[in-house]
């Protein structure tokens, strides 16, 4: 049983034209397999290795840079909500607002929910500093949040 | 030619030598400390332990300097660079690196195997603040628990030099060793369940700078200074790594590769490093022996001797003749030796050339993810395990002509043409079969050279114990015709003798053996090896045929 | 001086303006038949005349770097667009990509004839998802009317855009770092030389641009560089190798403001205007303390120099690190600097690459000695120890290979020479003020 679909393979091969090499593809490749699987886990990455001929080590050297991508230990929940704690929003209240979310579902920043709903993360800045505090939805920023709005908004993911 | 100034001294740098700053600056015995360069891998400029201050000589005769330091393994060296490396300014950064990789540094140095050849001690002491500012608690992170059979890691030491990883990428090819994480918090690691046990993981202990990957078969078995360095040759292969012998009374501890740029370049594989073990056997041989009618008549090294001495000359004067078997394990000088006295006894003595022991194919490095070598090579572990089959197939032509195979004389031997035969022994994994030995049966006399038991021993009459490679001293020659220099690093365990001392004496040449005055023998005698004479035999070594291109680690 | 109008954020409050058909109704892509038929290097001559420099935050001329390029390169030559919008209080390049992606595009193509490329990688940063749908749809419009893909409008020349999102990594705005990772690698930036320009994306010749600065070259063909010298601020004539700082500048202004916001206006704004004017002033009828002028890596300026010039040359007269992003950030008198920078170095300690000993170690410890500050357990000579370590980091002693350390560095040194008694008050009260929700990050 491969740890990688069919369908990811083959979404993992459709990235090959776009670069003169395959060890390019690595980001969309760790990408497509992280927003599916919801973590990526040794055998993933010994299976994008194969598929980039590279080495495994070479593509969870550079998988763990980023910070970004689950390990199968702590994957992600059906969300993730990330909350801006850099300088513009934690002028704002970013991180109390962080810390009002983690209490009020009790989860520790960088976890999931006991039901897996969602996940936690503070994020450096999120772009959105007109709009302090803001988090970010999965790909999507919202902005001006308070304690109550995230709650709405989380409740209604 | 290009002159660049270091420090206010000029130095002369070769038309077609590219050097950056901390390799100029060396050829003007300046020193210019860095961790993450290394000459074998690729420049990464990250530890900025090597920062300088460069400028311009001008024809006229003004200097124009950077503003900022630079990185020394990262700036070229060329015409009219001026090289500025004990500046205040340069000083002040060099402090500041340094106490910036001993921040988190656990200082361990009392339980850490790098403790004396650790480039941290060295540049603390000769750069360093000597005492921390840090007064928050270290980062420590946790060793690893396994990383490979021959290699462990103690994480909290590493600096983030890289070499390792680099080395695993770039010489091997193999990649085992990444980077993980990022900033403060990253570190080395192995992807899991993929362990640094490639046939060249030992090198990465040797280009550690620091004490954090450690070779778990030196670990904790000696501190470094207690042990005296030797310059030899690692006979594992016909590559003839140089390399230095580390023991302690004559315990060998170690084996480290010594960069040569014409034999192998920087590094040694793990077959050869950690190969010399049979030096130690408890199968030693270790008593010269006379055996007749199987019982030991003997054990005295001066009537072993003269008794084996006996049996050549009977031979030599009688109908059946005298033969021999020249190991390719044999020096140059121990082969002339015993080929020129058995000639010398008598001109249709047969000498074969023992058996040449392939394993496979070369291996050559780096190798592609899928395990195929990639050009140019940086690395080659050769199939041919003998060390000197070039050195003394060079004796064997010039004493034979045509080189006899070893098979051959087993041939003869078993025909009854032989009365008495010198067989030398050497290849540590053995080197004849049972079935082979029996060839020598029927021999009237059988005198075995070696130093491990093999099954010749039953048939033999006479047993001299030998040396092993660190316990000799002479010439070899490698795959490319490089002849270098092993050298004597201990002594035998007590019994057995030096092979050059044993046929030295067989011989009855009078005086002490002196594998120079062989040398000089030899190469007087034998146009092929005339270049044992030179002084770089000593060193790097010399080519027997100079027109050879220089190519390292193919 | 006449009343602005912006030209970059012209089309932004348009409905529709993300929309080629929008865009082409504003004359967007008119005269682009009419450039791809110019030689390259009369583009490349028209924008280097435009004195425009980059306004990704180094400031370099744009035009200029496209001349580095060796000449008659068989190619592929590859244009980057730096996408990567990380630095703290900076967010005008996601409105040019969420709200007019066609002005971008056009200026891609344009920037592409110019230094001869057939590919660009736009490397957008993750969390900007409007962003890449806004752009994809985009180009998927240009292809469907013959502006991307092959002999785009029958000249000849072929360009295909390809979007990269980055995965949370600011060191990929760096321009090498940018092309490492793009490559697959992770983001430690590249030793120079060689530059990008000579060998760069896949070890070809790499231009690398930032998104406002590619904006800026549709523009600059449209209305030719007399117009764009005509807003902002000329060379110093006192100083012969100050090129100027000429052009529209997008400023953000966030933090304790009435209405942060992004605005468009000719380079050379005071802080102080872009507070009162732009920004409805400080919040809650408060004064401004400090105010960060470009990113917080530009260091901060006090109370007495607001009324500095935000144009390239102007933050560097008040000790600041340059210009940066634009993106201002102020902060009130009721906040302590002592958290402010605080913030500024666990940011760049979780954003350092770590190739760097100075950058790797010094980032963390800077944060540690101020986590202990602000546990109470501070000593005034920490603030000289700080600075020490401040002043041997960075490119500008030369003790690392990329900027980003100088931008770690930067906000402490400003932070105790221009705030001192503040910080000295903080460690003679003993006094914490971590807060709980900072315990809890930093306990994961």
């Amino acid at each position: 049983m491969s740890a990688l679909s069919e369908e990811l393979r083959q979404k993992i091969k459709a990235e090959f034209p776009k670069y003169p090499n395959k060890r390019a593809v690595t980001l969309p490749a760790l990408h497509l397999v992280h927003d599916t699987l919801r973590a990526v886990s040794r055998e993933a990455i010994v299976e994008i290795a194969e598929l980039l001929e590279l080495h495994p080590s070479e593509v969870h050297d550079t998988m763990t840079f980023y910070n970004f991508f689950k390990e199968e230990d702590n994957p992600l929940g059906k969300h993730r909500v990330w909350f801006c704690r850099s300088i513009s929003c934690a002028l704002r209240g970013g991180e109390e607002l962080l810390e009002s979310v983690c209490h009020r579902y009790g989860v520790h920043p960088g976890h999931t929910t006991p039901d897996g709903k969602f996940t936690v993360e503070f994020a450096e800045c999120l772009g959105a500093c007109e709009g302090a505090p803001c988090i970010l939805v999965n790909d999507v920023c919202h902005m001006d949040m308070t304690p109550e709005s995230t709650s709405a908004l989380i409740d209604k993911l | 030619m290009a002159t660049v100034l270091v420090n206010g001294k000029e130095v002369e740098i070769g038309a077609n030598e590219r050097l950056n700053c901390i390799q100029a600056a060396a050829k003007a015995g300046e020193e210019i400390p860095a961790y993450c360069w290394h000459p074998e891998l690729s420049v990464v400029a990250s530890c900025r332990m090597c920062l300088v201050e460069v400028g311009d000589k001008k024809p006229d005769g003004t200097v124009a300097m950077q503003p900022k330091l630079v990185p020394g393994c990262q700036t070229p060296a060329k015409d009219g660079t001026v090289i500025i490396s004990d500046s205040p300014k340069v000083r002040e950064a060099r402090k500041a690196t340094l106490e910036y990789l001993l921040l988190n540094h656990p200082l361990d140095c009392p339980t850490c195997d790098q403790a004396g050849e650790c480039y941290l001690q060295d540049y603390s002491f000769n750069y360093g603040r000597g005492y921390s500012r840090l007064n928050e608690p270290k980062n420590i992170k946790p060793d690893k628990e396994y990383i490979g059979d021959q290699i462990t890691l103690f994480t909290d030491r590493c600096i983030m030099c890289t070499r390792c990883v680099r080395f695993t990428r770039e010489i091997s090819g193999s990649a085992e060793l990444q980077v993980v994480s990022r900033g403060s918090h990253e570190e080395i690691d192995i992807f899991p369940g993929h362990p640094v046990n490639n046939p060249l993981a030992g090198n990465v202990v040797d280009i550690c700078p620091v004490g954090a990957l450690c070779s778990k078969d030196f670990l904790y078995q000696q501190r470094v200074w207690w042990l005296k360095s030797t310059n030899s040759v690692c006979p594992g292969c016909s590559t003839g790594c140089s390399v230095t012998v580390d023991q302690n009374e004559d315990r060998v501890y170690r084996l480290k590769p010594r960069p040569n740029p014409q034999a192998q370049g920087h590094f040694m594989c793990d077959e050869g490093r950690f190969g010399w073990k049979y030096s130690h056997s408890d199968q030693r041989l270790t008593s010269p022996e006379v055996r007749i009618n199987s019982q030991v008549s003997t054990r005295d090294w001066d009537q072993t001797l003269t008794s084996a001495r006996n049996a050549l000359k009977k031979a030599a004067s009688g109908k059946t003749k005298l033969a021999a078997v020249l190991s390719p394990w044999m020096t140059v000088e121990e082969a002339w030796l015993l080929g020129s006295f058995l000639k010398s006894l008598c001109s249709e003595a047969v000498l074969a050339l023992g058996p040449v022991r392939i394993n496979g194919q070369d291996e050559h490095f780096p190798k592609d993810v899928h395990g195929n070598p990639v050009q140019p090579t940086r690395f080659t572990i050769r199939a041919e395990k003998a060390p000197n089959r070039n050195g003394v197939q060079a004796v064997l032509s010039h004493l034979t002509g045509e080189v006899m195979p070893f098979e051959e004389l087993l041939r003869l031997a078993s025909a009854g043409q032989f009365s008495t035969v010198y067989l030398t022994g050497g290849d540590p994994e053995g080197w004849i079969t049972e079935l082979q030995a029996e060839a020598f049966s029927d021999v009237e006399s059988v005198i075995v050279q070696d130093f491990l038991p093999s099954p010749v021993l039953q048939h033999a009459t006479h047993v001299l114990p030998s040396g092993t490679f660190v316990e000799r001293e002479g010439t070899i020659v490698n795959h490319r015709g490089l002849a270098q220099l092993i050298r004597r690093a201990v002594r035998g365990p007590d019994g057995s003798r030096p092979d050059t001392r044993i046929l030295w004496e067989l011989a009855e040449r009078s005086g002490l053996p002196q594998t120079e005055v062989l040398r000089r023998e030899i190469a007087a005698a034998i146009p092929a090896l005339s270049a044992l004479t030179q002084p770089e035999l000593r060193d790097h070594g010399t080519l027997l045929n100079p027109s050879q291109p220089m190519l390292a680690g193919t | 001086m006449a009343t602005f109008e912006p030209v970059l954020f012209a089309r932004i409050n348009k409905s529709d303006s993300a929309s080629i058909r929008s865009y082409q109704a504003d004359g967007g892509y008119s005269r682009l038949k009419e450039f791809l038929s110019m030689a390259p290097g009369d583009v490349t001559n028209i924008v280097k005349d435009s004195g425009l420099r980059g306004r990704g935050g180094a400031g370099f001329p744009t035009g200029l770097k496209w001349t580095f390029l060796p000449k008659d390169h068989p190619g592929p030559i590859y244009l980057a667009i730096n996408a990567d919008e990380s630095e703290p209080g900076t967010f005008n390049n996601r409105y040019l990509m969420e709200k007019d992606p066609h002005q971008l595009i056009e200026g891609i193509i344009l920037a592409c004839h110019a230094i001869r490329s057939n590919r660009a990688y736009l490397y957008l940063r993750y969390e900007y998802g409007t962003s890449y749908r806004t752009l994809d749809a985009a180009i998927r419009e240009c292809h469907a009317a013959g502006i991307l893909g092959k002999n785009i409008l029958g000249t000849g020349f072929d360009l295909d855009i390809i979007l990269h999102r980055g995965a949370g990594a600011y060191i990929c705005g760096e321009e090498t770092g940018l092309i490492e990772s793009l490559e697959g690698k992770r983001a430690w930036p590249r030793i120079k030389p060689p530059f990008p320009a000579i060998e760069g994306l896949f070890r070809k010749p790499t231009i690398v641009n930032n998104v406002e600065t590619l904006c800026c070259v549709t523009h600059i063909l449209y209305r030719g560089t007399e117009w764009f010298k005509s807003i902002g601020v000329p060379p110093d004539p006192s100083n012969p190798r100050d090129p100027g700082s000429y052009g529209p500048k997008l400023y953000c202004i966030s933090g304790h403001v009435n209405r942060p916001c992004c605005v468009e206006l000719p380079l050379g704004v005071t802080a102080r205007e872009l507070i009162e004017e732009h920004a409805g002033g400080v919040w809650k009828g408060r004064k401004a303390k400090a105010v960060v002028p470009g990113g917080i890596s530009m260091g901060f300026l006090s109370d007495k120099e607001l009324d500095t010039k935000l144009d390239f040359a102007g933050p560097g007269k008040v000790g600041c690190l340059g210009l940066g992003t634009a993106a201002v950030v102020v902060v009130d008198d009721h906040t302590s600097m002592v958290d402010v920078l605080h913030n500024c170095c666990r940011f760049m300690s979780h954003e350092s690459c770590g190739q760097c000993t100075p950058c790797r170690e010094g980032t963390h410890w800077m944060t540690k000695i101020l986590d202990r500050i602000r546990s109470g357990n501070g000593r005034t000579e920490d603030l000289d120890l700080l600075l020490e370590v401040a002043g041997s980091m960075g490119i500008i002693p030369g003790t690392t290979i990329c900027g980003l350390s100088d931008g770690a560095a930067w906000p402490v040194k400003n932070a105790i020479n221009k705030f001192r008694p503040e910080f000295e008050d903080y460690i003679r009260s003993r006094k914490s003020s971590i807060t709980s929700a900072q315990k809890m990050m930093a306990a994961h």
